[in-house]
């Protein structure tokens, strides 16, 4: 070929390159193994809200919130040196970052070009905030968390109920007694057949108790699966499913997770539902007013093994009154709603041997806290 | 034991337990002062030397483990017993790291016996 016919040639790749990218209906994203934005589509512009000489060039960290953001030169890094494919050829959900900094869950697949010796990455992106899409690609974890719910509900009935229950009969049973002692120092016949109804009537009280701890514990059981997981990623999973809408709500929500704060020993599902709970209801706060609409979610490593998670919002906060039995079951400050979620909360994080609390921050707004006991750095690192 | 009754300091935030704790106490032959909350007791500076406290688990704000916390940090050296709704094994490991002496589960058919053993294997 001559050098003309190599040029127009080059040319006509790039305008078809140019046309796949303009029309494509996905959001596409080509980066070089520096990690360098090379092109995106227009409906990768409109999905980021960057234009297209605007995001060329920059890392494609850039369309990702922290932690991912930080750690997403090595991921590459690895697999160039590994070739240990993760996410390649794989496909996940996965958390984007807008130019505005609000984020949405995304479904990215991604595809590997190789010219020459240099590697070229291709991103496919759907945007999982549409509601249809959400809905089909979320629908196996949602029913996971869901029926889970369900069952911790159940679980904590007969808790709340044992518990209730368990007060009265403490009173009853110790009246009874009290008497039976201050019988046994009196004499008469009466006095014999009292002593004896009122022995019964304890025995009877005790036989309740018992009725009452065997409800709890076949509700209880099998309940809890514990094992070493990591928390960015349980909070990475449980937020990509609590943030539907959290978009059209134009509430902004930011990462900062401690690097330090990494491996727990939980149940998945059960802490993901604390995670899911305590987002949805930060969102349902906010969305209601305020100017301000931040859900900020923070990780830290604390001594003694303990790991605090917080999840903040800027809401209108809490009446004090509401706030002191908020963890209570019944307590509710919806309308609709039995008022049992927090206090599954309470019972799941206490269940894992943490502890929850809420603070009202004098600038306004909600904190809930809770903590997590870390397990030790015995295992290989997670996922790319 | 010692001729003068022992004093059972009780904190539980509910009035018919508490109560109903107090009677059958009090027919074993101890002395018992009530508090209906942690705050109550924390703020009591007279605390006796001798006889134990009973101390609920369940409780809003300040709830049992945290209360026999502060008191440690504060040297008092009672011996602690702990009455719960439901124990748990997770908060049997938590009492025994706070050295409480006794954990017991609600509907309570003997409270004094409990305290009686706690009582005598000294503090």
């Amino acid at each position: 070929m001559s050098e003309t016919s190599i040029a127009l040639a080059l040319e006509a790749a790039e305008a078809r390159l140019r046309s796949i990218l303009q029309t494509v209906p996905d959001a596409m994203i080509i980066i070089d193994e520096q990690g360098r934005i090379e092109s995106l589509s227009t409906t990768a512009e409109r999905l980021f809200g960057y234009e297209a000489d605007e995001a060329c060039g920059r890392n494609v960290s850039l369309l990702m919130p922290s932690p991912y953001r930080e750690q997403h030169d090595a991921y590459i890094g690895r697999y160039l040196e590994t070739g240990e494919r993760r996410i390649i050829g794989i496909g996940r959900i996965v958390v984007g970052q807008r130019k505005d900094g609000t984020t949405f869950p995304m479904h990215l697949t991604v595809g590997e070009l190789r010219t020459g010796d240099r590697h070229h990455f291709t991103g496919f992106i759907r945007d999982l905030t549409d509601q249809q899409l959400t809905e089909d690609r979320l629908k196996e974890l949602q029913s996971e968390v869901t029926h889970m719910s369900r069952f911790t509900a159940l679980g904590e009935m007969a808790s709340t109920l044992a518990h209730e229950i368990n007060q009265p009969l403490t009173a009853i049973s110790n009246y009874l007694k009290g008497s039976r002692r201050l019988l046994e120092r009196m004499e008469g016949e009466k006095v014999e057949m009292l002593r004896d109804a009122v022995s019964k009537a304890a025995d009877q009280a005790l036989r309740a108790g018992q009725i009452i701890r065997r409800l709890r514990e076949f509700v209880a059981r099998g309940e809890s699966e514990r094992r070493i997981e990591s928390l960015p990623k349980l909070i990475e999973d449980a937020s990509t499913l609590a943030l539907v809408g959290a978009r059209e709500h134009g509430i902004l929500v930011t990462f900062r997770l401690d690097p330090a704060a990494d491996l727990v020993l939980a149940d998945r599902i059960q802490i993901q539902q604390v995670l899911v709970n305590l987002m949805r209801n930060a969102i349902e706060v906010m969305s209601e007013g305020g100017a301000v609409r931040r859900l900020d979610i923070a990780t830290s490593a604390e001594p003694d093994d303990q790991i605090e998670v917080t999840v903040a919002d800027t809401g209108a906060g809490l009446a004090p009154e509401v706030a002191k039995q908020l963890f209570q079951p019944f307590v509710t400050t919806k309308r609709k709603g039995m008022g049992l979620g927090l206090s599954i909360c309470r019972t799941i994080v206490e269940a894992h041997g943490g502890k929850i609390w809420v603070d009202s921050p004098a600038e306004g707004g909600t904190i809930f806290h809770f903590t997590l006991r870390a397990a030790a750095d015995d295992r290989e690192t997670e996922d790319a | 034991m010692s001729k003068a009754p022992h004093v059972i300091l009780l904190v539980d935030d509910d009035a018919a337990v508490r109560n109903a704790l107090k009677f059958s106490l009090e027919m074993e032959g101890f002395s018992v002062r009530l508090f209906a909350t942690p705050e109550a007791l924390l703020a009591e500076n007279d605390l006796p030397a001798g006889g134990c406290l009973v101390i609920d688990y369940r409780m809003p704000e300040i709830d049992g483990l945290e209360l026999v916390e502060r008191l440690r940090s504060r040297g008092v050296t009672l011996p602690i017993l702990l009455i719960s709704g439901r124990v748990t094994r997770s908060l049997l490991a938590r009492a025994s790291s706070l050295g409480i002496s006794d954990v017991l589960e609600k509907p309570l058919s003997d409270l004094a016996g409990s305290i009686r053993r706690v009582l005598d294997a000294g503090p």
